[in-house]
């Protein structure tokens, strides 16, 4: 019957006006067929109570009329009532708890008890457009998460707490204060367009851009601005779902193909609540995920300066530090100050040299020498101890004419680098109101506001401290000396002066200054919000409209002061974001026979999307000192860079369950999309996913072992379409030369005649569960194929072009996931739940444009690439190789390692083997314990730090002694040297020995790319929670409250396992498709936090 | 029963209100679909001077390669890799994509927006212009194909061809010559670019020396392998008149602010970096002859008394040693993309082998020094007393001709690194020793850009073998010897 409405309905939209005239009839025979079903039995006010395991209310637990959408929630004490008839069963859900029905065979109070029980197979869960299912009924991979879940631990990105929760999700976060999350479900499907999950907020599309700039995500500098998700508060969250395949999120059409992770917000219920949460946190930084420094040699590349030793400069003080000539004969020993590096002289207590210091008037050693020692602080020291503040107060309230919620979060996090800080202010508001029995109105608006201040730089840049420490470094420079310095006098007195005659940075600034100077800020205020009206036409039918806005305004402030190492400046970036979504949606839900249950929903969606920004800074240095203004530019301003990005999609949609006995359930949804930007003609797709689900376990009610067993399949496509303006061609205005405009063609060819790009994906599963739910498991397979990708296909630049647009590309992803779940121990007062997450996808680039076998994603600094390489994982590591003879690395005649002759070769691999994530939870009376352990097996990444550092001789590998055991620094002539292992072309073992007094020996210069490969493997204890209830006695003394728990929660305990040297394998640059590259690597913070949650 | 029916249709009335042209919304508001081609012709000039002059490690290594400069830490370049920062790839973007592309797409859009005062197409300064962009094509494809050898030449600048084949380098060069002598016979008359054009303001007068000029150099350029081919190029630029004084010199006027200087400043001096020392190759002999361009090349060194330069590929002490001059890193200085000394070093060198040239050999060879020494600001006097010095006059400097044109003209087309890489190649005079680290010999071509390997596999594996190996140790047609 659905298939029927569903053709009809479509024939509709199609115009086949001779079939709708055939199907009027058709039409008519439904609507007499569903009014048939009606019931009109005696109703009566039926009251109750619903409790938990220990007898206490039950809030906010759903209370409807079976086959029906009336119903009504319990209230703070867990007390409802609603008009029901006396023949009707009453159903009650909670999101983590399992469902139960109860007949009211014509009683008037019920006393329930829900049973809490985090894998329930009844449970509610939330799906598509916000249509609650039980989980039973589900016959495609969705997996929950109770919103106490990520908000327990108290940090401000909800993303990250995701991690090792939920199968086939990997999450990737950065180091950086409010730094981005990579979020991707299943594998990136899209080679160069976007990979990340969709976040929905009650049934509305929440904007998660990153828009951190081309150079940013390429390492090559600026701020990880983090991404938009990031505004939902935590406390908000009732709870999330996930909807990994294809098949569940088939309905939110483009946008669901990467997957859709829905957030439900709490809900107001009746009577008052309160909720107020106060934390606060302390942290450190982990000293393994950070460099160790050698503490053998200073500052130098080697020794070619000035004195007899080749390892310092020979200046006359009585000069000016001048070169030593007639004039300035005394020469004394000088660090090379310009010289980044610690390849210099070996440290002796004994000698005596001028340093950094001994150059500033205002330092205690102006104008003396000290002795060559090591650094008392090394860098370490410079970073901060973190500390943040965590408030929140939530208030609830409801009657049955209505309910309301108000939530105020707060964040304050200061990050562990001197002068940084990200404040968030959060507040959700969100009511109903019953205008009649039959319409109740619904509105939400959320504002948060994000103020950064001093955000970390990244990448490879001056204002990257990070990088500066990792690889090009003085090991005889005192942090705690720097520090007093830029304090004393507020300049920018460096370390790295370009010559003790000419004091200006040459390239690092004191890192003092740079946090303090060389600031950004930024601002982001957002609005989202929604009005719905719902109106039950009987008690299987609603209509529900609904207006969304997801608007907000950002501002960007970048600076450099001047006395910078780098060109003084300031630039500001504007951007606008607003996305309209307009929704009519109509939902039957109807028991149209004894053991069979049909739900339909039709729909229409109307989305506009507005993306302005402008972005403008001084040209070629500022006027006024500190004055970050563009009137404060020292030659006049080039024209704002402005984008206006406009889109506009059109969709509708059907979709149709039938359930038979809670046995069998099929759904069948179609959706339509028509997008502006698809050229005309060719700007309308349908996708189609059908889904069988088969609970075999009624099978066997006998059989006491098994509780539960279904299976499922299904089959999904998913359309989407083009980026915004990729179909006409536009050039580029270039700022005039002089009075002459310029302009130039577009390096990108856009392409008049795109199709709209397909994913077409099957999934099965499969989910049993023993013993009376002690045990159990939900596993699936899925095989997705993303095919007519629309591409910036890279061409050959001898076009006059870098790409063109074309619908080329395919990838396939595979994968299996697999949740168990056990209770090891449960009694009365003591309960032991483990949770295990396992996610295995393995991807690869199957076709791409025409004969090209590699599509360059984006190159870095090091000679490294990441790629789409045919026939490979997606996102391939490509650069220079070692060369192998009989699998050893072969050493060439000069006795370093020989490179492969390109740059060329597959050098890694970022994607994981697997990913895993083991939850366990302990409660014993009013003491619960949880802790995660996240894991991450396989994947490589490239280290720009160790590619510089081991070159640059900061590390303790490039020092110590020889095979000979003398300094392997001393020159080739005193003993000193190293022989690379390896054998030489005709196979025999390298015997030849090579310097190491000069820089480079361990790094980029003779080691090709594929030697800073790592493995980026990790086993951590990523959170744990110990959390204390005050027990019932102590509380009836305070009878003002419900409850106080006390918790002490720490993140990023420990990293048992990894691979990688001196950083951790998590830390990325930026969310998006480039994974797999580090540099300037911020450490990890372990962080521990003391919260207190009141409840009125 | 009608209310379920309305309902049904709900969605459709939904959407009845947004039937509107939704293609009409993918059309970018904020930048042009159409410019006009002289804006095009300016970015491309520009570009196409920043890249001949830049001296960033990421592009413009010439200077390096020919040992005019050397790096003082961070010596990778000065050894000739060129695969860690991909030089390659950077050469061969800017000229195909920035430079060559933008030149083709003023030439298409001027047949239809140059017009005349009543709208109609301005012929003769259309056939000006079409002529001048040609050449400024021509000259970019001369520094292409004497870098790389073959390549994607018939098949190059086509969208439809997303992976060109390549052609041979001498069919390349060839058609190059032909396309030049068009350009000649085209130009006439006053009507041009004007100020669009920073050059030589479009005067078609200039613009016929320059390219006088260009055939005379790429005429010279093949003389060694095909001397019938060079000789009737050489005599035909002759004949038409080649650049006759400093002051026909085709100069890129920079500007003093960002972002339109020279780009040498913005690499050397906005950027607070001290990479770059002069090389002990170039001072030494530059000091023996008391060369009177040394102080307008390079700055005294750190003790501030004489001329010192590094040891080429060696790590080098900043402070020790001499570095580019300040004239050379003033935000304004201006490009030199063919100056008239260079020509008469061209004449004199023709005339040495036998060409028709009026003149002498030791005239045109004088001349050529004097001019340059006066081009970089030096007197005509201080020309004439470096001329009395055995080791400068043509007649008793050592060496025959080859050795004495090729040791004055790396001295003239200082801070042209790729000028004199070709140059150096051809004469093979002044000997250059590669560094002992360096990672290969003295490059006589580059390699492909490695991003042609990966997907415009098949013609680069054939180019590749065709032209003897994608390797730096790979001769170029017309470098014989």
């Amino acid at each position: 019957m659905v298939f029927l409405l569903l053709q009809i309905f479509f024939s509709i939209f199609l115009n086949k006006k001779k079939y709708i005239m055939k199907n009027f009839k058709l039409i008519m025979m439904f609507g007499l067929m569903f009014f048939g079903f009606q019931l009109f039995a005696q109703t009566s006010t039926v009251k109750g109570k619903v409790t938990d395991e220990t007898g206490a209310g039950l809030p906010g637990v759903s209370v409807v009329l079976k086959g029906t959408s009336v119903g009504t929630s319990t209230g703070p004490d867990g007390s409802f009532s609603l008009m029901a008839p006396a023949t009707a069963t009453l159903v009650f859900t909670s999101v983590g708890l399992s469902r139960v029905e109860e007949p009211v065979r014509g009683r008037t109070t019920l006393s329930i008890q829900l049973v809490k029980s985090s894998n329930s197979l009844d449970e509610v869960v939330v799906t598509a457009l916000g249509i609650r299912r039980s989980k039973n009924s589900l016959s495609y991979a969705a997996q929950t998460v109770a919103g106490d879940e990520v908000s327990k631990t108290r940090t401000n990105n909800f993303m990250n707490n995701l991690s090792g929760k939920v199968s086939g999700v990997e999450i990737r976060q950065t180091n950086s204060l409010g730094g981005s999350s990579n979020v991707v479900l299943r594998g990136a499907k899209s080679i160069t367009g976007n990979n990340q999950a969709l976040f929905v907020i009650d049934g509305v599309p929440f904007d998660n851009s990153n828009n951190n700039s081309g150079n940013q995500v390429t390492g090559r500098g600026g701020y990880d601005y983090g991404n938009a998700a990031a505004d939902i508060n935590p406390d908000d969250i009732d709870a999330i779902t996930v909807l990994k395949g294809a098949a569940a999120s088939a309905l939110y059409g483009s946008r669901g193909s990467n997957g859709v992770i829905l957030i439900t917000t709490k809900k107001g219920r009746k009577g008052l609540g309160v909720t107020i949460n106060s934390g606060i946190t302390a942290g450190s930084i982990l000293k393994n995920t950070f460099a160790s420094y050698q503490k053998e040699y200073g500052g130098g590349y080697g020794p070619y300066y000035e004195d007899g030793t080749g390892y310092f400069l020979f200046r006359d003080p009585n000069s000016g530090f001048s070169p030593v000539s007639s004039s300035s004969p005394n020469g004394r020993l000088v660090v090379p100050t310009s010289e980044d590096a610690s390849y210099g002289g070996k440290f002796d207590p004994n000698l005596l040299v001028y340093q950094w210091n001994a150059f500033d008037p205002s330092s205690p050693n102006f104008g003396k020498a000290t002795p060559w020692v090591g650094a008392a602080n090394d860098p370490t020291t410079f970073f901060t101890k973190p500390t943040s503040y965590n408030n929140s107060v939530f208030i609830d309230g409801g009657s049955d004419k209505g309910t309301f919620k108000l939530g105020y979060t707060r964040t304050d996090d200061n990050g562990i680098v001197p002068n940084s800080k990200v404040t968030k202010n959060l507040m959700n508001f969100s009511s109903t109101y019953n205008i009649t029995d039959k319409l109740t109105a619904g509105a939400s608006i959320n504002y948060s506001n994000i103020v950064g201040k001093g955000r970390y730089g990244t990448g490879y840049d001056d204002k990257n401290l990070a990088t500066n420490f990792r690889q090009w470094w003085q090991t005889n420079v005192d942090v705690a000396e720097l520090k007093s310095a830029y304090f004393r006098t507020g300049r920018n007195v460096t370390w790295n002066p370009a010559d003790p005659t000419d004091l200006t940075p040459i390239y690092w600034d004191n890192p003092y200054f740079t946090r303090y100077e060389n600031f950004q800020n930024d601002t982001r205020n957002r609005y989202f919000g929604y009005a719905t009206l719902n109106y039950k036409i009987t008690d299987w039918l609603n209509v529900l409209g609904r207006v969304s806005i997801d608007q907000y305004s950002e501002i960007q402030e970048e600076r450099q002061a001047m006395g910078s190492v780098t060109v003084s400046n300031y630039s500001r970036f504007n951007r606008t974001y607003n996305e309209t979504n307009f929704d009519l949606l109509i939902n039957f839900d109807k028991d149209v026979a004894k053991n069979l249950n049909v739900k339909g929903l039709l729909g229409a969606n109307i989305r506009k999307q507005t993306i302005e920004s402008i972005s403008a800074s001084t040209n070629g240095g500022l006027i006024v000192p500190k004055i970050y203004a563009l009137s404060n530019s020292a030659n006049p301003v080039n024209a704002p860079l402005e984008s206006d990005l406009r889109k506009e999609v059109d969709g509708v949609f059907a979709g149709g369950t039938i359930s038979y006995k809670d046995m069998l359930t099929l759904d069948v949804t179609v959706r339509r999309d028509a997008s502006s930007t698809l050229p005309k003609g060719n700007n309308s797709y349908y996708y189609p996913s059908v889904s069988l689900g088969y609970v075999f376990s009624k099978l066997f009610e006998k059989a006491t072992w098994l509780t539960y067993g279904k299976i499922r399949a299904n089959y999904a496509e998913v359309g989407a379409d083009a980026p915004f303006y990729s179909t006409l061609d536009v050039y580029n205005i270039v700022n005039p030369f002089g009075s002459s405009p310029q302009a130039s063609v577009a390096s990108t060819k856009n392409n008049p005649s795109l199709l709209p790009e397909k994913t077409k994906s099957t999934e099965i599963g499969l989910e049993m569960s023993f013993l009376r739910s002690r045990i159990g498991f939900d596993m699936s397979y899925y095989n997705a194929e993303s095919f007519n990708q629309i591409l910036p296909t890279t061409v050959s630049t001898a076009t006059g072009y870098s790409s063109k647009f074309l619908n080329a590309g395919t990838i396939i992803n595979k994968g299996l996931e697999v949740s168990l779940y056990g209770t090891p121990i449960k009694t009365k007062d003591f309960s032991w739940n483990v949770n295990i997450n396992w996610t295995r996808n393995r991807n690869n680039v199957k076709a791409l444009f025409e004969g090209s076998s590699n599509l360059l994603l984006a190159s870095f600094q090091g000679g490294v690439s990441i790629n789409a390489t045919l026939g490979q994982p997606f996102g391939t590591l490509r650069g220079a190789n070692f060369v192998y003879t009989n699998g050893q690395k072969t050493i060439g005649s000069n006795g370093r390692y020989l490179q492969s002759a390109t740059s060329n070769e597959v050098i890694g691999n970022p994607n994981p083997d697997w990913i895993g994530g083991i939850n366990n939870s302990i409660k014993y009376k009013n003491v619960s314990l949880s802790w995660l352990v996240d894991v991450r097996q396989g994947g490589d990444l490239f280290s720009l730090d160790l590619y510089y550092g081991l070159a640059t001789g900061l590390y303790p590998e490039t020092t110590g002694l020889n095979e000979l055991g003398n300094q392997s620094r001393n020159e080739i002539s005193d003993g000193g040297g190293i022989i690379n292992p390896g054998v030489t072309a005709d196979g025999k073992q390298n015997t030849t020995r090579v310097t190491n007094a000069q820089f480079g020996s361990y790094g980029y210069r003779r080691v090709p790319a594929a030697g800073f490969v790592y493995d980026a493997s990790y086993v951590k204890l990523r959170e744990a929670v110990l959390t204390y209830s005050l027990p019932g006695s102590i509380m009836k003394m305070v009878p003002a409250f419900k409850g106080i728990d006390l918790s002490l929660i720490g993140r990023n305990l420990w990293i048992i396992h990894k691979n990688l040297p001196y950083a951790d394998p998590e830390e990325a640059i930026s969310s998006g498709n480039l994974q797999g590259y580090q540099v300037g690597a911020y450490p990890t913070t372990r962080a521990f936090t003391f919260n207190v949650k009141l409840r009125f | 029963m009608k209310k379920i029916i309305i309902l049904l249709l709900l969605p459709l009335l939904f959407m009845a209100g947004c039937t509107k042209d939704l293609t009409s919304l993918n059309e970018d508001p904020k930048n042009p679909s159409v410019v006009p081609s002289y804006a095009l012709f300016t970015n491309a000039q520009r570009t196409l001077s920043n890249t001949l002059t830049s001296s960033s490690v990421n592009l413009n290594i010439f200077r390096l390669i020919v040992q005019y400069w050397t790096e003082t830490t961070y010596t990778d370049e000065s050894n000739y890799d060129l695969q860690t920062r991909q030089i390659p790839r950077g050469v061969w973007n800017s000229l195909y994509r920035d430079v060559l592309r933008d030149f083709q797409e003023a030439k298409n859009l001027i047949p239809t927006d140059v017009l005349d005062g009543t709208g109609k197409p301005d012929v003769a300064k259309q056939k000006n212009e079409m002529a001048i962009v040609d050449i400024m094509q021509v000259y970019t494809w001369y520094y292409l194909v004497t870098t790389f050898g073959n390549l994607p030449y018939s098949e190059a600048l086509n969208i439809d061809k997303p992976f060109p084949k390549y052609d041979d380098q001498k069919a390349i060069y060839t058609d190059l010559l032909f396309r030049l002598n068009a350009d000649i016979a085209a130009l006439g008359g006053t009507a041009s670019f004007g100020s669009a054009d920073v050059l030589y303001k479009g005067d078609p007068a200039k613009w016929k020396k320059f390219a006088a000029s260009l055939q005379l150099k790429m005429g010279m350029t093949i003389a060694d392998s095909d001397p019938a081919l060079a000789k009737t190029a050489v005599e035909a630029a002759i004949a038409t008149g080649v650049l006759a004084g400093n002051n026909d010199n085709a100069l890129f006027s920079y500007l003093s602010g960002p972002p339109n200087t020279n780009p040498i400043w913005v690499d050397l001096v906005q950027s607070g970096r001290k990479d770059f020392v002069a090389t002990s190759t170039i001072i030494n002999k530059m000091k023996t002859l008391g060369d009177p361009r040394l102080p307008f090349y390079f700055t005294l060194d750190g003790g501030g008394t004489d001329y010192i330069g590094g040891i080429a590929g060696a790590s080098n002490n900043y402070t020790t040693y001499s570095k580019p001059s300040a004239k050379i890193t003033a935000a304004d200085f201006p490009a030199l993309l063919m100056g008239y000394s260079e020509v008469r070093f061209l004449l004199s060198e023709a005339k040495e082998r036998g060409y028709n040239v009026p003149g002498t050999a030791a005239e045109h060879y004088s001349a050529a020094i004097t001019a340059s020494i006066q081009y970089w600001g030096g007197t005509a006097t201080q020309a004439a007393t470096y001329l009395l010095q055995p080791e400068v006059a043509y007649s008793t400097a050592t060496g025959d001709w080859k050795q004495k044109i090729g040791t004055q003209k790396y001295f003239s087309l200082y801070n042209r690194g790729w000028d004199e890489w070709i140059e150096q190649r051809r004469l093979d005079q002044p000997v250059i020793v590669a560094p002992s680290t360096a990672v290969s010999e003295y490059p006589v071509r580059f390699t492909y850009n490695v991003d042609e390997q990966n997907i415009n596999t098949a013609n680069y594996n054939a180019a590749s073998t065709a032209i003897g190996g994608d390797e730096v140790t790979t001769k170029l047609f017309w470098d014989k010897f």
